[in-house]
Order: C-alpha cells, then structure tokens, then sequence
C-alpha cells in the first residue's frame, strides 16, 4: 500500500507542520518523509507534528525517519540512511527532555506503538494522543 | 502473482522493497484467513516485513532477483515460508540486542531482526540444495494477541 503524506502549517509561535502519514512507511518510502520534513523546516516551520492515526504500519526503517525528523527540526542535517541505526544510538545519547525539539507523534496506533516499545525507543519520542494536544503541547493554550 | 491451494498460498514478487506492501497484503490476507487474532496478524506482518527487507537489502544488496513466499496453518501455526536465491545469509545468526543496555551502548544494527524476532514464536533459517536461502517464520495461532 503507498503512503500518502499531507503538510499542514499551524500559524503561531513556533510555526508548526503537522505531517500527516496514511498507510504503511516502510523501507520504500521513509525518505520521502525525511524530505517532507525538512521541506517543512525550510518553509519555517519550528514544531513539527506527525500526525499518526491512520499510520497502520511501521517497518524499522520508519525509526531512522523519525530520528531524522528530529535532527531536522533541530536545524541539523539528518543522517546518512545508511548510517542506519548508528544514528538512532546517537539519539540516545542526545536526549534531554529539557532541550527536547518540538517534535511530537499524535494518535499512535497499536503496531506502530508496539515497533516503539520493542525496540526500546518510545521514551525518545514524545507522544500525545491527538494531533490538537500535541499542538497545544507546542505552542501553549 | 498469488495462488491459492487447499493449504497453501503462494506469492512471488520482485526483490524491490517497493514491492513490500504487496507482501505485507499477502500475510495479512493469509493470517486473516488462518483464524489469528488481529494483534497476531499484525506482529507476523512486521516478522516478515523485517525478514524480507533483510533479504533485499542485506542478501540481494540491490541487484535483480526474487523472493517466493509460501503461506500456510498447520497443526495450529501459521508459517510463512521465503525463499530466495541470493547468497547465504542467516538473519538468525544476527546477535540480538540488548534492550536493557542505552541505545547507544548497543551494538548498530538488529532493530530489524529483532522486531522480526519479536513478532514470531520461532524463525528457522536454511541454505537450500541449488543455493539461497529459506527462511521460515512461525506464529503460533492460539498465542495471546500481544503477548511477548
């Protein structure tokens, strides 16, 4: 099944996108997110949202997609995608709640969840239940 | 292309990750079919997801060739069997990470297999006779869904 990605722009302090993915990310098409994101951030965007509700599967190659959304998003180049899973450890050892990018994942569904937890990479991603709360997360009330 | 027996399915694809989802479809619609509960489908899905990514990325390395899947229940399990002509290569054998360990203390590499791991109640791996590999993955249809 081909995924289908849309961008939203939240006007506010900070800009935000909310990238919505529906269907399945997988090996195929995880760098087209990578390049959705950073399309984003080089149309302003300082917050960003991956809107995951219709998202019904994730391969392990969508982690490294989401590691690059982040690097993103905090004016820094993504990794090399073949670096792989080198720069998932290399997220790791960046995380620190305080200066944690605004980047939230809304609406996670069961098997993307469970890719998260299986791997032990959920506490590395900050997420809510809805794409408004992770806005409001981002932004304030 | 799929073919449908008593017992088996069967489904032949091109080793392009592009053609994943036409896999991912196959196992779904198989499992499905097998009675698994949706939570199980969803873990034998991403099990040879996994495994078959590997095979292209990994055993292929990005040159033409093919993977054959076999689907099928017996005595209570669900088996999808892969077949491929590429060099040896033993996803099995790949160390499992340590997920007690920080992330980046792990070794690189392994999030793959080990979500195929994690998803299966057992992965057998063999080099066949004419050469290349058989991986077969198994989930045990009455497991609790979710359950690891």
């Amino acid at each position: 099944m081909p995924m289908t990605i849309d961008t939203e722009h939240v006007a506010g302090s900070p800009q935000i996108a909310v990238i919505s993915l529906i269907g399945e990310l997988d090996a195929s098409n995880f760098e087209l997110l990578v390049a959705n994101v950073r399309q984003a951030y080089d149309d302003g965007a300082r917050g960003l949202v991956l809107e995951l509700t219709e998202l019904t599967f994730m391969a392990s190659s969508g982690l490294v997609a989401l590691y690059s959304a982040v690097r993103i998003m905090r004016g820094e180049a993504p990794p090399d995608p073949e670096a792989g899973w080198g720069a998932l450890h290399e997220m790791a050892e960046d995380h620190d709640p305080d200066a944690a990018p605004a980047v939230r994942l809304a609406g996670l569904q069961p098997p993307v969840d469970r890719v998260l937890e299986r791997t032990g990479l959920k506490r590395l991603f900050d997420s809510r239940p809805t794409r408004a709360d992770a806005i409001e997360s981002i932004q304030g009330t | 292309m799929v073919v449908s027996g008593a017992a088996t399915r069967t489904l032949r694809i091109p080793a392009e990750v592009a053609r994943m989802g036409e896999l991912r479809a196959f196992v779904r619609s198989s499992a499905d079919a097998a009675g698994l509960a949706p939570a199980a489908v969803a873990d034998l899905v991403q099990a040879v997801d996994e495994a078959a990514t590997n095979i292209i990325v990994h055993g292929y390395e990005g040159t033409a060739g093919e993977i054959l899947a076999h689907a099928r229940r017996r005595n209570g399990r669900m088996e999808v069997r892969l077949i491929d002509w590429c060099r040896p290569f033993d996803p099995t054998a790949v160390p499992e990470p340590d997920l007690s360990i920080p992330p980046l203390e792990r070794k690189p590499g392994g999030m793959g297999v080990h979500l195929m791991r994690a998803g299966a109640d057992a992965v057998h791996h063999r080099v066949r006779p004419d050469g290349g590999n058989e991986l077969t993955i198994v989930r045990v249809i009455d497991r609790q869904p979710g359950e690891d």
